[in-house]
């Protein structure tokens, strides 16, 4: 009787020595079978119960069990130690090297002005501004006449003008559009203008067309304390951070008083008196505003004994060559896929 | 406008640095663009005398010149020819410095030792105040001893002040000085000088002045004679130098001196070739012809302004004199004009002929009436001064030297609500600085005569910008504008645009913003029909090239053109690239602007990088996605363009509405562009996909649908997707979809026929269909596909 015990108990020698030796799923499996199986040897000591004494079957069977049970753990183990060192293998045999260039098609770009233009309306639609647009190909009325700048006005010298073989001329500024806002909605009104305008002038800071936002607010008592309001909301967020900002008086035809706004120079914050940008000033030209000339009220069909407003012009262009720190202007309207795709990241 | 601050000085008195004047002027309207020292490396130049001189023994053209000053002397070589013994002259001694900071010292001429140097116009930094070649003689009057370049007035300070068009009044050192006086508060106006008016009456006969064009209410002549031509004195030239006008001789420096002090233009006329003793100013007939003292003959219109004489015009009012009656060096008698012209005449003028001066800029922004007679006997001074003239200070006038009193009221609610703040007796004291008179005072208003040389004022929002400006708008506080009336939402337009953009990009596309003109070469091989609208786009009458006369009438052009300016910059990888954009058509008499979205999608000469083909389906698929993401369904039908591939070109609707097209460039138009590899564009209108944002989400079926195949042969004749609805429709109200999985045709499918396979989806609303059922539906939908003569598989 004990020599049948002495064979479980070298049996879970075998076992335990054959399980650990198991270099792989396979062969651990062929121990299984051969251990475990309908021929293996655990089940062939079970089959040995029967030819015991009744008094010693109970004490061997539970022997028996208790190695199938121990064995069956062991497997487990192994198996499971051995899927995880395979599972590693092949993951090490499917290593992508991740610096490979992706495939498929990639993002495309924006363009640096028209973002800077959607930033911009964003900024002035939070303020209330809705936008209005209107014919790039205008007529002489709407573009300087009923701007307050009527024909042999010296502002025209400011403004080179290209004109169609019809007679009609291409608008010069965005303005033109406050005027057929004016008549279209009458008072009060808050608009902004964004859009292509175009002037006989070619060189890295001139394009012959460029890009404008105005903004229109006409409204009872409205003050130049909201102009610069609303010019310093835009100005503490279109570069994405605060800037200073001052006001010089100016002229337009079209306003009175007129002023222009200087925010502080975006390259060199006024530090570098050799800076390009601001050429040693620490200010930068941004945007043309005033308060709206009471015959341009009337030519908008608005009463200015009733209404006043305000307006305002910025060119985006200019804008987007400074956050983006683009030199030469003419460089945007050429469409160099190169210059597009390789722009626009921090 | 380039100012003199030594010159200004003569005018008003002021302690504060350049600098705070320039940003002062700046921040107040009129920018100064930069501040010059003209003498700041000129150190230790003294006017000395020479006392001898004699030739270089060896060299010639060379001589020695003793030059003496206070006591000093001091030996020097020169090479000018027009020094004489007993001359003044700048000379800098070893230690001092010239204009362009050389530093002098010693230097050996052979045997000679020559101590610094005597100086010319030039090396003291003004070339254009040189009279003569050489050295540049002094006056008896100068100084010896004295500093060269203080006593020239090389010392100065120069602004550049850029003046806004409106403020013609600061086109003068008058109107400077007033202005400035008004900015810095410590500052005190000096009176100006007196001139005289006797001496009156005029020694030859003259018939008069006649006006007869509102263009000129004012016209004064005044009259010199035995003028002795030649230059105006060596300070005045450095003066006008400085002020940025290059010195000419004393009478025409005169009328420069009196136009940049007063800010009046004149114009002299040699007196003895006037064609009559009598001036007529009046418009100009049609047609009418003047030479004007540049050469050129100018063809007049009737707008323009002419001054005639004898029935004869003799010059163009404020832009340019006649070149029969210009004064010449032999001209002994002179008529001068001192006139106010309107400003829009002489600007249109002015505009028309592109014939700008430093008059026409000042009568085209208005010239102060009160100061045309004035500067009229201010220049008759400088003719007796400068040119030994006699002269007649009684000047013939005609109309009205004192223009029409202007008053503006200033109302304190008016001040409060543009500024927020309303204190009366403030602005009045800005005002009165400026030399706006407060006439009047209530409670609430004032009223002020606006000063003649003003004219850029009349109306109250005149006012509040002049107290305003001299503030400073930093002092006007800031707020956000409350009272909204509605909702800043962006426009279906702009969400359009968007949109599209951001979906375009994703897709792979870059955003490019082209001309919106373009030549009409680049539409001429787009080939447009007479009868396309495109084919006659509207024309710039000025272009600045012919590269860009046209407007773009399609976005093709544009886009095309940069494929081009890709592939000429050696570019050889796929370009992908999409603009948003107007273009524009002629519609009955006018145009209309519709927005586009253009794109071109290009394999690329180089397409080893593992980018996907592009492909027509490819490019559909990206025109499905834009227009799906605006909530549109698209339908695409074989079409053509004249630029298009005739089997591969598409139009595309919405609804029933043109959207635009989709091509593959025709091969010859490839063959030209350069482009041996497929090129796909595209082009859409954007405002039918503006109204499509209603779209729906149904509600999702609750059944599962089983799904059969079934592929038949049919005619390659026919559109797909008509087989598929051809399918739908047989197949009943249980067709769930019907999707195209297959498209064969070649080996054992017949010539002009091709093997279409769907999937076929299966489905009831209310329940799952049993596969029985199913059978048979599609049992059934292949039995009437092989009744309508398809030939099944």
């Amino acid at each position: 009787m004990s020599a049948r015990i002495q064979d479980v108990e070298a049996l879970r020698e075998q076992g335990r020595q054959e399980i650990s030796g198991s270099s792989d799923t396979e062969a651990l499996d062929t121990q299984r079978v051969k251990l475990l199986g309908k021929k293996g040897k655990v089940t062939a000591l079970l089959r040995l119960l029967g030819s015991l004494p009744s008094e010693e079957r109970p004490a061997f069977g539970a022997a028996v069990n208790a190695l199938r049970e121990e064995l069956e753990q062991l497997l487990e183990r192994r198996f499971l130690a051995l899927q995880k060192a395979q599972f590693a293998r092949q993951e090490e045999k499917d290593r992508v090297d991740v610096t490979l260039p992706s495939r498929g098609r990639g993002w495309g770009s924006f363009h640096p002005v028209v973002q800077v233009m959607h930033d911009v309306i964003d900024i002035f639609s939070g303020l209330g501004f809705s936008v209005a647009t209107g014919p790039e190909v205008e007529d002489d009325f709407h573009n300087f006449e009923a701007l307050n700048i009527p024909p042999s006005h010296p502002a025209r010298d400011m403004q080179d003008t290209f004109y169609m073989e019809e007679g009609k001329l291409l608008r010069t500024h965005t303005s033109p559009v406050q005027v057929r806002s004016m008549l279209r909605w009458g008072a009060p009104v808050r608009i902004i203008c964004p859009g292509r305008v175009y002037r006989r002038d070619s060189d890295p800071t001139h394009s012959p067309m460029f890009h404008q936002l105005e903004g229109l607010l006409v409204d009872r008592d409205v003050s130049i304390a909201d102009l610069k309001g609303c010019l310093e909301a835009f100005a503490s967020s279109v570069f994405n951070r605060p800037l200073d900002v001052r006001y010089r008086a100016s002229y337009f035809p079209f306003t009175e008083p007129s002023i222009e706004m200087d925010v502080s120079c975006v390259v060199c914050e006024g530090k570098d008196p050799g800076c390009r940008v601001c050429k040693g000033t620490g200010w930068l030209e941004i945007c043309g505003l005033g308060m709206v000339h009471p015959n341009v009220l009337r030519a908008g069909g608005i009463d200015p004994a009733i209404y006043n407003g305000f307006a305002w012009g910025m060119g985006l262009d200019r804008i987007a060559m400074l956050r983006y720190g683009l030199r030469d202007l003419r460089l945007l309207f050429e469409g160099d896929v190169q210059f597009l795709t390789q722009g626009g990241l921090a | 406008m380039l100012l003199s601050l030594n010159w200004l000085r003569d005018l008003v008195r002021f302690s504060e640095r350049p600098e705070v004047l320039a940003d002062r002027l700046t921040m107040t309207g009129s920018e100064v663009e930069s501040i010059e020292r003209p003498g700041k490396n000129l150190s230790g130049v003294v006017i000395a005398r020479v006392t001898d001189l004699s030739p270089h023994p060896s060299r010639e053209g060379l001589r020695g010149a003793r030059v003496t000053w206070k006591g000093k002397e001091a030996f020097c070589v020169t090479g000018a020819p027009n020094v004489a013994v007993g001359d003044l002259v700048p000379y800098a001694p070893p230690g001092a410095t010239l204009a362009d900071g050389t530093a002098l010292g010693v230097r050996d001429f052979d045997d000679w030792r020559s101590e610094g140097m005597m100086l010319s116009a030039e090396e003291l930094g003004q070339p254009s105040v040189a009279t003569d070649f050489g050295i540049l003689i002094l006056p008896e009057d100068a100084p010896e001893g004295e500093d060269a370049a203080v006593w020239l007035g090389l010392d100065d300070v120069i602004l550049d002040v850029s003046v806004t068009p409106n403020r013609g009044d600061l086109l003068s050192l008058v109107g400077l000085a007033r202005e400035v006086h008004a900015l810095l508060p410590s500052s005190e106006l000096l009176p100006g000088s007196d001139f005289p008016l006797e001496g009156g009456e005029w020694p030859v006969s003259f018939d008069g002045i006649a006006l007869q064009d509102r263009g000129c209410p004012f016209y004064a002549l005044g009259y010199a004679e035995n003028l002795r031509m030649g230059p105006s004195p060596v300070r005045s030239r450095v003066r006008l130098a400085l002020s940025g006008m290059r010195p000419i001789s004393n009478v025409v420096d005169a009328t420069n001196y009196v136009m940049i002090f007063w800010g009046q233009p004149l114009h002299a006329f040699d007196y003895d070739r006037l064609p009559a003793r009598h001036i007529l100013v009046r418009g100009a007939s049609e047609g009418e012809v003047l030479r004007t003292l540049d050469g050129k003959d100018r063809v007049l219109v009737d707008r323009d302004l002419c001054i005639t004489s004898g029935g004869i015009p003799v010059a163009l009012a404020g832009v340019m004199g006649g070149e029969a009656t210009e004064i010449v060096p032999g001209t002994q008698r002179v008529a001068l004009e001192s006139a106010i012209f309107a400003p829009d005449r002489v600007g249109s003028t002015s505009r028309r002929l592109g014939m700008r001066s430093e008059a026409s800029n000042r009568f085209a922004r208005g010239v102060d009436r009160c100061k045309s007679l004035p500067a009229l006997r201010h220049a008759l001074t400088l003719f007796r001064d400068w040119a030994g003239g006699d002269v007649a200070f009684l000047p013939r006038t005609s109309g009205d030297d004192r223009p029409e009193p202007r008053t503006v009221t200033l109302r304190a609610p008016v001040l409060k609500k543009l500024t927020l703040k309303d204190d009366m007796d403030h602005a009045k004291a800005v005002l009165d600085r400026l030399g706006f008179e407060e006439l009047s005072r209530s409670v609430e208003a004032a009223e002020f005569a606006v000063p003649s040389w003003r004219l850029d004022v009349g109306i109250e929002e005149d006012l509040v910008e002049e107290v305003a400006r001299l503030d400073g708008y930093d002092q006007v506080p800031s707020r956000i504008p409350s009272n909204l009336h509605h909702p800043g939402l962006p426009t279906p337009e702009v969400r359009t645009d968007r949109r599209l953009r951001e979906i375009a990009m994703g897709r792979g596309f870059t955003e490019v913003v082209t001309y919106s003109f373009v030549s009409p070469g680049s539409l001429e091989r787009l080939a447009f029909p007479p009868d396309d609208p495109r084919s006659r786009p509207l024309r710039v009458a000025n272009p600045l090239s012919a590269e860009q006369s046209v407007l773009r009438p399609s976005m093709m052009p544009g886009l095309l053109g940069v494929v081009e300016h890709n592939l000429r910059g050696g570019w050889r990888n796929a370009i992908r690239i999409f603009e948003i954009g107007r273009v524009f058509l002629r519609q009955g008499e006018g145009h209309v602007e519709p927005s586009r979205l253009g794109g071109v999608a290009y394999a690329g000469k180089d397409r080893r990088f593992g980018e996907e083909a592009e492909t027509f389906l490819g490019v559909k698929a990206d025109i499905e996605a834009l227009c799906r993401g605006c909530g549109a369904r698209v339908e695409f039908h074989q079409g053509s363009q004249p630029f298009g591939h005739a089997g591969r070109t598409a139009l595309i609707t919405v609804g029933n509405v043109s959207l635009g097209y989709l091509a593959q460039i025709k091969p010859s138009l490839a063959r030209e562009l350069n482009v041996e590899e497929d090129l796909f564009v595209f082009e859409l209108d954007t405002a039918p996909l503006m109204d499509w944002g209603k779209a729906l989400f149904p509600e999702p079926a609750r059944y599962p649908a089983a799904y059969r195949d079934v592929s038949f042969l049919a005619s390659e004749g026919v559109p797909v997707i008509e087989t598929a609805r051809e399918v739908r429709r047989l197949g009943g109200e249980r067709v769930a979809s019907v999707r195209l999985f297959d498209v064969y045709s070649g080996q054992g499918v017949p010539e002009g026929q091709r093997s279409l396979a769907f999937s076929v989806a299966w489905r009831h609303p209310d329940r799952t269909l049993g596969e029985g059922e199913v059978d048979s539906l599609h049992n059934a939908l292949r039995e009437a596909l092989a009744a309508r003569g398809y030939v099944l598989r």
